[in-house]
């Protein structure tokens, strides 16, 4: 379960990654990536504060399978 | 110390330091300020997003004297009264809700929130034992962003990233406290002479659905941080005895309860049946912990699974309640229609969410023992929010975390010189908070978390007795030795390194604060095997706190109600 960050689209604004309120979205060489999917709590607080529609929201098989 | 972790101190001063920058913190800034207090918020997250409303909320509960007989403080209090029995102390309530009600509300509209639909008119809607439709539903996802603004706007020092690790007193009263960054190293030292604990309950401490701890209805980051060391310091907790729990979408922990049954959705087991009136008269309006227990009787009867029923709603009703859910949890709608809950005649297959250490009703917290001032036993720690034992949910939080900034701000300017903080306990601390740091093999947090949660899932998440709780301590205590071997191979792992810790800290209050209540309240939050009935000689708080090393000393407080 997480936030996926379309690189093409990030522009490296950091928004997400200092907001994030469970410290799993990090910058790497200027992009934002999600450091710590499994801990993502899908809030999508990330989404909302993106002025790029960079991040999108995948469900886990577990989410969507039980 | 020769790491490079920990070796920049920060030192800083403040008169009120306001620890978790949610909901309830935000609030409680800013009165503290207005009050003329300097303050200081320390945040584990980013103000701007951090806490329970994270993402949005979507409904705010008010009396709003609209000459309706269930509509005004004398009938809330009674709500109060009869919902949140044993644990809700109304004279607390009232100074801390009702007197902060209108004000609180007028806030909300000056931060740029409007309470009102977009045609003007204020949509309530009735759920959860409520004698009338005490909820008011509005566009709250920008909440959040909002009050930090208001807080940027009033220039008020925030640090955001640091965890703090414990609380010090001097001579028995507040003296400071120190925590870390947890994206940089850098260790914190601040001096303050009130503080004021608002920091959520423990919400990663039993197994969830999916079985990823972070997939949970409520904010993951809140690990009971403060409540472990506000314990350690001394200072008495109550309502921790209760194991929340809530109803969710199979597969995802998040909020819709309101939304769902507050519209007119129908509870219906597996047979297609709705099953409710079976256990409390209010039906679907029952107050959530009959809804857990409804849903959980239906089940262990083999009438699983459970629905939620919309298909009788209309068409624009169903398009109010898919943009609810949405305004409450951002992701949720989504997640519906991948389920395929989005088309004509499906019905939303609900569950039984985890439990979590949390307030067992919407009127009340659990937490830190606060009186009519937010104060806790501790000269100069207040306590607002959830983290209290008597607030909770949005429009406590709003509202009594204003309350709590007052009073701290009052206490505040009576403190004439700051305390001291021993500067051979903060080198300890320094030592002991970036130890993960330093081992070169060890144990990762996430799997000493797991066992916690396998321990307090299977003795009291959330059925218990006597000898299930008297084992779960036993196992609790038996993990302290690897405490020690904890290892941590980055800063993120470091503090959930020191979350895990605390997670097992609460598990042990939890456990000792349900032995010391010998019946059963608020079913199944607090159901006792072998005292299954609700007694009278029991509707009061647990008061729990510290008596030495693993030691739990507990008292029990009554409380009145009208008759």
């Amino acid at each position: 379960m997480t936030a996926v960050i379309d690189k093409g689209k990030c522009n490296g604004c950091e928004l997400c990654a200092l907001y994030c309120p469970l410290d799993v979205i990090h910058m790497e060489d200027g992009i934002a990536v999600v450091r710590y999917p499994d801990e993502c709590w899908h809030c999508g607080a990330c989404r909302q504060d993106c002025a790029h529609d960079a991040i999108t929201f995948r469900f886990s098989p577990a989410m969507l399978g039980i | 110390m020769t790491a490079i972790f920990g070796s920049e101190i920060h030192r800083a001063k403040a008169d009120v330091v306001v620890i978790g920058g949610g909901t309830a913190g935000l609030n409680t800034a800013l009165a503290a300020t207005e009050a003329g207090a300097d303050v200081l918020i320390v945040d584990k997250a980013h103000i701007q997003r951090s806490g329970a409303i994270a993402g949005g909320i979507d409904h705010f509960f008010a009396y709003l004297n609209t000459g309706e007989k269930w509509d005004t403080r004398d009938a809330y209090l009674g709500y109060v009264a009869k919902v949140a029995r044993g644990a809700s102390n109304l004279k607390i309530h009232e100074k801390v809700f009702c007197d902060e009600l209108v004000p609180t509300m007028e806030r909300i509209e000056k931060a740029g929130v409007s309470l009102h639909q977009p045609d003007g008119k204020i949509l309530r809607t009735q759920a959860l034992g409520q004698p009338g439709p005490y909820a008011i539903n509005f566009d709250g996802k920008l909440l959040k962003p909002k009050m930090a603004f208001e807080v940027k706007k009033k220039h008020i020092r925030t640090v955001n990233r640091v965890q703090v690790s414990n609380l010090y007193l001097h001579n028995g009263e507040f003296a400071g406290l120190a925590g870390y960054d947890v994206r940089n190293g850098d260790f914190y030292e601040i001096e303050a002479k009130a503080a004021v604990i608002a920091t959520g309950n423990t919400n990663r401490m039993f197994k969830s659905q999916t079985g990823n701890p972070f997939n949970l209805w409520y904010c993951p980051a809140n690990t009971g941080d403060l409540h472990r060391a506000a314990f350690d310091v001394g200072i008495e907790l109550a309502n921790v005895e209760y194991v929340r729990l809530t109803i969710v979408p199979k597969g995802f922990s998040a909020p819709g309860f309101n939304a769902f049954f507050g519209m007119g959705g129908k509870f219906v087991n597996g047979l297609g049946h709705p099953f409710m009136k079976d256990y409390h008269p209010m039906g679907d309006k029952a107050p959530r912990n009959m809804m857990v227990w409804g849903a959980l009787q239906e089940v262990r009867a083999g009438r699983g699974p459970i629905y939620v029923d919309v298909r009788h709603l209309s068409a624009k009703d169903l398009g109010h309640l898919f943009l609810q859910l949405g305004i409450d949890k951002d992701t949720l709608p989504e997640f519906l229609k991948a389920k395929g809950y989005d088309r004509e005649g499906t019905l939303i297959e609900l569950t039984v969410s985890e439990p979590m250490q949390a307030r067992p009703s919407e009127l009340c917290g659990s937490g830190v023992k606060i009186d009519e001032t937010c104060a806790s036993n501790v000269p100069g720690i207040f306590a607002a929010g959830d983290a209290s034992d008597q607030m909770g949910c949005l429009h406590m939080c709003m509202a009594g975390g204003y309350a709590a900034g007052k009073h701290a701000a009052r206490y505040a300017a009576t403190v004439s010189q700051f305390r001291w903080l021993k500067a051979k306990e903060l080198d300890d601390e320094r030592n002991r908070v970036f130890a993960p740091l330093m081992r070169k093999a060890g144990l990762a947090a996430g799997e000493f978390e797991n066992i916690v949660r396998i321990v307090t899932t299977d003795h009291f998440g959330p059925y218990k007795s006597e000898v299930s709780l008297t084992s779960a301590i036993t196992k609790l205590n038996s993990l302290d030795r690897f405490r020690d071997e904890l290892k941590a191979n980055n800063l993120h792992e470091l503090m959930r390194c020191h979350e895990a810790m605390n997670i097992q800290s609460v598990a042990k209050i939890v456990a000792h604060a349900a032995l010391a209540r010998k019946e059963s309240r608020f079913v199944p939050y607090h159901y006792r095997s072998d005292y299954p009935d609700t007694k009278e000689d029991c509707c009061g708080l647990v008061v729990v706190r510290k008596d030495g090393e693993n030691s739990v000393a507990t008292r029990f407080e009554r409380l009145q109600y009208a008759a």
